[in-house]
């Protein structure tokens, strides 16, 4: 009680939260703040407004490692969220025909750093491996998650504690399942309160701020800080504040997506623990393993091939398989709000922006606006401008990364076969920011100078993954074989492959781990 | 290396079985509900995971470094209680098996001294019946030191522990895997919670686990006395 009068003292005191939209956003967010709520903050309220008519997206089935965190923040454990969700590990992406297209061109983009990266940058020992081996790939020499990734085995066993593993690694999921098991821990464990509704005005105070949401059935919903997660409707940044949108569709082409849900054909069948991105005509195919069907899907320039030609190759990518499925087809608009925040109103999710899912950026932008909103709540309206200001900066510049790193798996393609991959590589479709860094990566390895971020969301190892896998011609210094770098790289490498040894004889197959885990349960350490 | 097979008179008709030989060579066993006071005036008690399913099983542990049992000297089991599963290791239940159980031919309890498995008619010595008793009683006491455990590990009270030996050279040797219950954690349950844990018998047994911990000295007095390479100190800490 006397917390109570105490904060109901403090002028603009933040107390309700209002989020409106139940997506996987939506609930995220609601999840975040009230699990910051729960663990003793300003007694927050947390409401989360959902429309019962408009249907939620579904898209982000693949994840970063950052949901480790996010689900141990809002008390969810692994087990709980590998059951309810049917969701997998994931330990990376395999690229199959970004290069050139020839028949063996593949590279991963691992989770695990390159060994050492705390201690040393292995780009120009590499190069000088490449004289013994030529046809070695820099994620296989530099790290041993390609190789669990191509045993398909898992990155931890049974007796690895919730969150924790002998490989970093992410999640894939079902969408769905994952925004019920966040309604029901939000509303049920965390108090969230659940208003199903549909927004028909929002009532502005005097300042700007929205003050309410009305609803259809003439309930008004009053807030102190107010999350958009509507979606592409934009109910609130967009319809409301008019939030311009920064389309960056002159930079990454891909403007729609039609996805496959794909059963497996037997029970045992081998689930794939990284996402398979396969480059085609107009576009690339997603394939990425759930405990229960593969999720797929191509990704294509509605320029360069039509809809029904598109689903026409998605499925000849399936296979025969393909004839008795389903498909759903997505409008992708490349790009994202030039503002985030504005007033009392911050876009999360879809809202914010979208880009296709080629690194499964989208989840990930999700925990990671609610990292910097959850974690940094301002505790007054008038410590919220300056919030805002810090929001937008930051976020403006990783989608700005985003779109960058995206572009480079494109933009040095050798592919010419189609008009699709020509146009990609076409020098005015790259960010100049892109092209100056790709000079100086001819002479210099990527490397945390090369950003102005000390926690980028894509950090310099992430580039050497893709530069390398892309065979980017390089010209790095020689470093002599008795310098101490070179010493410290051949120990860096010698443990590596001593863990990689050891990893793929102890790790179990991915669907035995997933299939034990479902049966038993992780432990909590 | 295991090597079961269901025990067959044919097979196994002059094989001999040595339960406390196979004890000897035991660095650990788990140990049942029961028998958790006994053991603790003996040996450290530790949870470690199952590696099939990484539940957590309750252990005696009998060695430290080398994998023996220590407790084993001068031709005799130096203790006031020996966990009866150490005295079992040589078998298993096997409905299809001789007196329905089977045979591990690996264990080192197997072979030509001890008890004989059949009589010279190859019918099954009175011996296989008690042992199948044994086990039957073993397992389900076993079934309820593991409820035991799952209920802490479902209360948050078990952490990884770490046991650093150190020998008089300054060399470390560090035994990974073991769990033991969190002293503070059950130090700040709430009233209602205790109440509820003793009146379940569940809080008595977590004392003792916690407290028997302190055997370990006796395990290093033990390595020590063995001749083995000596170990000047240890500590037992809560992994972070």
């Amino acid at each position: 009680m006397q917390k109570q009068q105490q904060t109901d003292s403090i002028p603009g005191i933040i107390r309700t939260i209002v989020v409106v939209g139940g997506g996987s956003a939506g609930w995220i967010a609601a999840n975040r703040l009230a699990a910051k709520g729960a663990r003793g903050s300003d007694d927050i309220v947390v409401k989360l407004v959902e429309s019962a008519t408009v249907p939620t997206i579904g898209v982000g089935e693949g994840t970063w490692p950052t949901m480790r965190n996010t689900l141990a923040k809002i008390g969810i454990g692994e087990t709980e969220f590998l059951r309810s969700c049917d969701a997998a590990f994931k330990q990376g992406a395999r690229f199959v025909g970004w290069k050139d297209g020839s028949p063996r061109d593949a590279y991963y983009h691992p989770l695990n750093p390159p060994a050492g990266a705390a201690d040393l940058n292995l780009s120009p020992h590499w190069q000088q491996a490449l004289a013994d081996t030529p046809d070695r790939d820099f994620a296989d020499w530099a790290d041993f998650q390609q190789a669990l990734c191509d045993a398909g085995l898992a990155p931890k066993t049974i007796t690895a504690p919730e969150f924790g593993g002998v490989a970093n690694y992410a999640y894939h999921l079902d969408a769905g399942k994952f925004a019920t098991l966040l309604h029901d821990h939000a509303v049920d464990r965390l108090g969230v309160e659940h208003v199903v509704g549909d927004v028909t005005n929002v009532v502005m105070a005097d300042n700007g701020d929205i003050a309410s949401l009305e609803l259809a059935d003439g309930r008004s919903i009053a807030g102190d800080l107010f999350i958009d997660c509507t979606g592409f409707a934009a109910l609130l940044i967009g319809k409301v504040y008019g939030v311009p949108f920064r389309p960056c569709n002159d930079v990454l082409f891909a403007d729609r997506a039609i996805a496959m849900q794909v059963p497996y054909l037997t029970e045992d069948a081998p689930i794939t623990s990284h996402t398979v991105s396969t480059a085609s005509d107009a576009g690339w195919f997603w394939d990425i393993g759930l405990w229960a069907r593969r999720g797929t899907g191509y990704v294509y320039s509605s320029a360069h091939i039509d809809d029904d030609a598109a689903e026409a190759a998605l499925r000849a990518y399936v296979g025969p398989q393909a004839e008795q499925l389903s498909t759903r087809r997505i409008t992708i608009e490349a790009g994202h709000r030039e503002r985030f925040w504005e007033k009392n109103c911050v876009a999360v999710g879809l809202s914010a922006g979208f880009l296709e899912p080629l690194e499964a950026s989208a989840l990930m932008l999700v925990e990671a606006s609610m990292d910097a909103i959850a974690d940094r709540l301002p505790r007054t309206r008038s410590a919220m401008d300056v919030a805002a200001r810090q929001f937008n900066d930051s976020f403006r510049h990783h989608w700005d990364r985003i779109i960058e790193f995206l572009k480079l798996h494109y933009a040095i393609t050798k592919r010419t076969d189609t008009a699709f991959w020509r146009d990609n590589a076409a020098p005015e479709s790259i960010p100049d920011s892109l092209k100056e860094r790709l000079e100086l990566w001819r002479q210099h390895p990527p490397a945390p100078q090369d950003f102005a971020h000390a926690r980028e969301v894509f950090s310099w190892p992430s580039y050497q993954y893709v530069l390398h896998g892309m065979g980017f011609e390089t010209q790095y210094p020689v470093v002599p074989a008795t310098s101490p770098d070179a010493a410290l790289a051949r120990r860096w490498i010698g443990r590596m492959e001593r863990m990689r040894g050891d990893a793929v004889a102890q790790m179990p197959r991915h669907r035995t781990l997933l299939r034990a885990i479902r049966e038993h349960g992780l432990q909590a350490v | 290396m295991t090597r079961l097979v269901a025990l067959d008179p044919a097979r196994h008709h002059a094989v001999h079985v040595d339960p406390v030989a196979g004890a000897a060579v035991r660095q650990f066993c788990q140990i049942g509900l029961s028998e958790i006071a006994l053991a603790a005036a003996d040996m450290p008690l530790f949870l470690v995971k199952d590696a099939q399913t990484g539940r957590f099983n309750l252990i005696a542990l009998f060695g430290l470094i080398e994998p023996r049992n220590l407790f084993w000297y001068n031709d005799a089991m130096q203790l006031t209680y020996l966990p009866r599963a150490a005295s079992l290791t040589a078998f298993r239940l096997d409905a299809g098996g001789a007196a329905g159980l089977a045979l591990d031919e690996a264990d080192a309890a197997v072979g030509t001294r001890g008890q004989a498995l059949f009589a010279a008619d190859r019918s099954p010595a009175p011996f296989l019946a008690t042992t199948r008793d044994a086990l039957n009683a073993v397992v389900a006491d076993v079934a309820a030191a593991q409820a035991l455990v799952d209920g802490y590990a479902q209360q948050r009270l078990i952490r990884p522990l770490s046991l650093v030996l150190r020998h008089a050279d300054g060399h470390e040797h560090a035994i990974g895997g073991l769990y033991g219950l969190d002293e503070d954690a059950l130090a700040s349950l709430d009233d209602a919670t205790v109440v509820a844990m003793h009146r379940a018998d569940r809080l008595a047994p977590a004392a003792v686990i916690a407290a028997s911990h302190a055997q370990v000295e006796r395990l290093r007095q033990l390595h020590n006395a063995a001749g083995l390479r000596a170990i000047e100190a240890f500590t037992l800490t809560l992994a972070e």
